[in-house]
């Protein structure tokens, strides 16, 4: 069975392919081979002092436990390790090429298997070959929205979907935007800039202070000041995340290396870097900012981790830490230095 | 009024660790360390806070699979056993260091005096039931206990609505069981939450939980005090976030009081220093050497090697501990005035949520220190009060709305550690085992065999599901400790969630939809597969109050 739809976010022409049911999790030789690779490595750890012919047959069957083999069926399941890094396995019921052949005829031959990630919030998406059962990790976006997706691509063909995941959410990873409509709960950019300081989330809180109260015109001045670096028009880094981008070149202003923010910022923002600012030396960045931002030069400042997430016990435990290279804690007493940058301000310059 | 409040959290979890099929199992000795170390101090110091009038208030989350292992007779023998033979090695030790160590003399009898009177409050007055002694404490108006996720399951990675409701209302009915009463909190496993996850709260009743400190400071729209003060979620349902300050000052590895060096030294250990042929009564039958618990140095400092480390002096530590709480309030007292400075005279709340087992078992003065906290903050300040995420929601102070957002408590503030590369082969398992529970108690449900046999094998089938969804294997797989152990505790419970799937399914051919018919009856079950059953249940005997039909959809 087939159907034919307008896929949502790339507007090219998508064939459903729906393969016995509609897909849900199934069996894989990923599956049972990691169920193998466990059951080897648990051998080990079976008491050593049992004595095999004393063991009744239930005993026995207990005290060798093996993961059973997953029954085939249609998977697809997406999960959220991170705001920028999701797992998602799959496998599919019944060999989806003789589905595909059946359905399409000669017309196949062209045709890969992928798994395609759309990402539902910015219209984009990616693809990647696969087998018809394994697992997948992608780095992607926070604050966004994707679905995971099994099927066929060919150039210039429309996309054969078998089987399509459950959507993840991806969290923001830093403060909202909004403050609160009711007056009572209201709070300026700059007292939560205050807020979060005391809370402990310092860099967060440098840059709700430099952003101000227009979260839309701090993120054009964003992009103004990226393009001042990069050299490039800033219309052309739309959709790049204002808040993260912010903090690279608050970063680099600071003396960090573009290598010290591979894992820090996400892999899309990290190639833009990567392409565009390779050569940037620390001036440069603070120039750009400076041009946009109310930012001295004091005010930055290299500093190591606070601290780790080991704590005493068996815990991990999370503490902010999430820059290396930190700004040195603001005066929020100073007022009228760190008056937020609100549109009007921005427009003026 | 005072200038600002505190709100104590312990969170007191270990897996369902029970293994009546062999005599003695290395693992249980987890829930008799705690015993001993954490639980009886503390049951010991806020009753007699309580007795002096010293009116502490503390949260405590005693997880359902810690309240049935307190509560589980078979345990509850063992540990008898453990803590006699303890006893009796403590009290040998009297004797040796009297003779040929005397540096250590002092410590060895306190170890002694110390396990003594816990062998007579176990024996005596907690009737070797713990759960009584909390209940007692909470009743009194010390302690606020919260409930957990039923066996500690990580919500978000959890695949169907039907599953993570079961955790919640699963957990509900056990805290009923043992507390008498409706909880008013839960601690979600790792603080683990995602949005969506308040409407289960909500429909079981529960009005407030625990989370991250991002879960607010990231929540949308901005929160006006920060981490300082609860939120709502538009179902009404609050969260009360961690505040970093103080986790760090009592917790972190790097600056945290545990690490003062006049305190007790966690990890040499007499069980590794003295003669196995002397040890040997007090070990397991295998032999080999493990930590015993009688400790006789102090951590002397940082970088000093094991074999460096310098003689206990438990007075000295005790100081320390009581010079650390008058620190900590010190410094409660100066966050609470800068932050009253910053929300413009609004009393701020700081919430310090900490693992239970810290305090006695890692921090060996812990527990002094949380009766020297509560004293000193009693008799000696103002300006600091004590309470409850309950007696702030009854405190009538206005409470923001607010979407938190997605986070958890582990390492990197998300979800990493219970997912990655060393540990996502669990969860295919694990959410198939959801997928089908529901399936099968829907065909139940549906009267295709809902026969005593069938709900008898459908409530052990939920118990291995929820067995095989504690958060505890997957973490330890992460970090690299009991790794067989929790590979194999994963793996049996999917393992028997399967054959009594098998025991369900062959009775009768698969029906459409492809859901295997429920068994009639018992007499469809062979003599092995009752065996099985049997077997199985007295293994995992978790939740015998259990309703399977949570799962239906």
């Amino acid at each position: 069975m087939s159907e034919e739809k307008k896929d949502i976010a790339t507007g090219e022409e998508t064939l459903e392919f729906v393969l016995d049911e509609p897909g849900l999790p199934g069996s894989g030789e990923f599956v049972s081979a990691a169920a193998e690779d466990v059951s080897e490595a648990e051998e080990s750890a079976e008491p050593s002092e049992l004595d095999e012919e004393k063991m009744s047959p239930v005993f026995k069957l207990l005290a060798r436990p093996s993961l059973p083999r997953l029954e085939s069926e249609n998977r697809a399941r997406l999960q959220m390790q991170s705001p920028n890094r999701l797992h998602f396995y799959w496998s599919v019921r019944s060999n989806p090429f003789q589905t595909l052949n059946k359905a399409l005829g000669a017309a196949t031959s062209n045709y890969t298997l992928v798994v395609r990630l759309v990402d539902l919030r910015r219209e984009s998406e990616e693809l990647h070959r696969i087998d018809p059962e394994g697992n997948w990790w992608f780095n992607v976006d926070a604050d966004s929205q994707y679905r995971a997706e099994v099927g066929f691509y060919a150039p210039n063909r429309p996309f054969v979907r078998v089987l399509y995941s459950n959507t993840i959410e991806t969290p923001r990873k830093s403060p909202s935007r909004r403050t609160a409509a009711e007056a009572e709960w209201r709070v300026p950019a700059q007292k939560f800039a205050q807020v979060l300081d005391v809370a402990g989330f310092k860099q967060d809180a440098f840059d709700v202070a430099i952003a101000g109260d227009d979260a839309d015109a701090a993120g054009d001045a964003t992009y103004r000041a990226f393009g001042r670096l990069s050299g490039k028009p800033a219309s052309e880094f739309a959709g790049l995340d204002t808040e993260e981008l912010r903090y690279a070149m608050l970063a680099l202003a600071a003396g960090a290396t573009l290598e010290q923010l591979r894992f820090r910022v996400s892999e899309r923002i990290f190639a833009v870097l990567e392409r565009l600012t390779a050569d940037a030396s620390k001036a440069e960045a603070l120039a750009a900012l400076r041009s946009e931002f109310d930012i001295e030069e004091e005010e930055l400042l290299a500093e190591e981790e606070e601290f780790g997430p080991a704590v005493f016990g068996a815990s991990l435990v999370n503490f902010p830490k999430r820059t290396r290279l930190r700004t040195r804690p603001r005066g929020f007493d100073r007022v009228s230095k760190f008056e937020p940058m609100a549109s009007h301000s921005l427009a003026a310059r | 009024m005072p200038v600002g409040y505190f709100s104590l959290i312990l969170h007191a979890h270990l897996p369902f660790v029970r293994h009546p099929e062999y005599p003695e199992f290395l693992e249980e000795d987890w829930l008799f360390e705690a015993i001993t170390e954490v639980y009886l101090p503390l049951i010991v110091i806020f009753q007699r806070l309580h007795e002096a009038d010293a009116a502490p208030r503390v949260a405590m989350n005693i997880s359902p699979p810690l309240c049935e292992m307190l509560a589980d007779p078979l345990l509850q023998t063992r540990y008898t056993r453990h803590l006699e033979n303890l006893l009796e090695l403590a009290e040998k030790e009297v004797h040796r260091t009297a003779k040929e160590a005397r540096e250590f003399h002092a410590v060895a009898r306190m170890y002694a005096d110390n396990l003594r009177e816990s062998l007579d409050l176990w024996n005596g007055r907690y009737k070797r039931n713990l759960i009584n002694a909390f209940r007692e404490l909470q009743d009194e108006g010390v302690l606020e206990i919260i409930t957990c996720c039923a066996t500690h399951g990580f919500l978000p990675l959890i695949s169907t609505h039907e599953a993570r409701r079961a955790q919640i209302a699963i957990a509900v009915a056990n805290y009923m069981k043992h507390f008498h009463r409706q909880p008013r909190g839960i601690w979600l496993a790792e603080c683990a939450y995602e949005p969506g996850v308040e409407e289960l709260l909500k429909e079981f009743g529960i009005e407030y939980f625990i989370s991250d400190t991002h879960a607010i400071l990231y929540g949308d729209p901005r929160p006006k005090y920060g981490v300082h003060a609860p939120v709502v979620c538009p179902n009404g349902v609050a969260t009360f976030a961690r505040d970093i300050e103080t986790s760090q000052q009592v917790w972190s590895a790097e600056i945290g009081y545990p690490g003062n060096d006049l305190y007790r030294e966690f990890y040499r250990d007499i069980g590794w220093d003295l003669p196995i042929d002397y040890l040997k009564p007090h070990l397991h039958e295998d032999g080999n050497r493990r930590h015993l618990g009688l400790k006789y140095h102090r951590i002397t400092g940082r970088n000093v090697p094991q074999n460096r480390k310098e003689p206990y002096i438990p007075a000295l530590a005790t100081e320390k501990a009581a010079e650390n709480a008058m620190h900590f309030i010190g410094e409660r007292i100066k966050q609470a005035y800068k932050l009253r400075e910053t929300f413009e005279g609004h009393p701020p709340l700081v919430v310090s949520p900490y693992d239970a087992e810290l305090f006695g078992h890692w921090w060996y003065e812990g527990p002094q220190f949380i009766d020297f906290l509560f004293r000193k903050m009693h008799w000696d300040q103002s300006e600091i009060a004590a309470m409850t995420p309950g007696d702030f929601l009854d405190s009538g102070l206005p409470i923001q709305v607010q979407r938190p957002t997605a986070s958890s408590w582990g390492e990197n503030g998300y979800y990493k550690v219970w997912l990655n590369e060393g540990n996502s082969w669990m969860y295919p398992y694990q959410h198939d085992a959801e997928r089908r529970m529901t399936q099968y108690c829907d065909a139940a449900k549906a009267g295709r065999g809902d026969a005593a046999m069938t709900t008898r094998i459908l409530k052990q089938m939920a118990r291995e599901l929820l067995l095989a969804q504690s958060s505890d294997w997957a973490f330890q797989i992460y970090q690299g400790t009991t790794v067989e152990y929790s590979s194999r505790r994963f793996q049996s419970h999917i393992q028997r969630f399967d054959l009594l799937a098998q025991m369900l399914e062959q009775s009768s051919p698969p029906y459409e939809g492809e859901v295997a018919t429920a068994t009639a009856d018992g007499q469809v079950l062979s003599p092995e597969q009752l065996e099985l059953l049997t077997e199985i249940e007295h293994r995992d005997n978790i939740f015998a109050e259990i309703e399977h039909r949570i799962y239906c959809r």
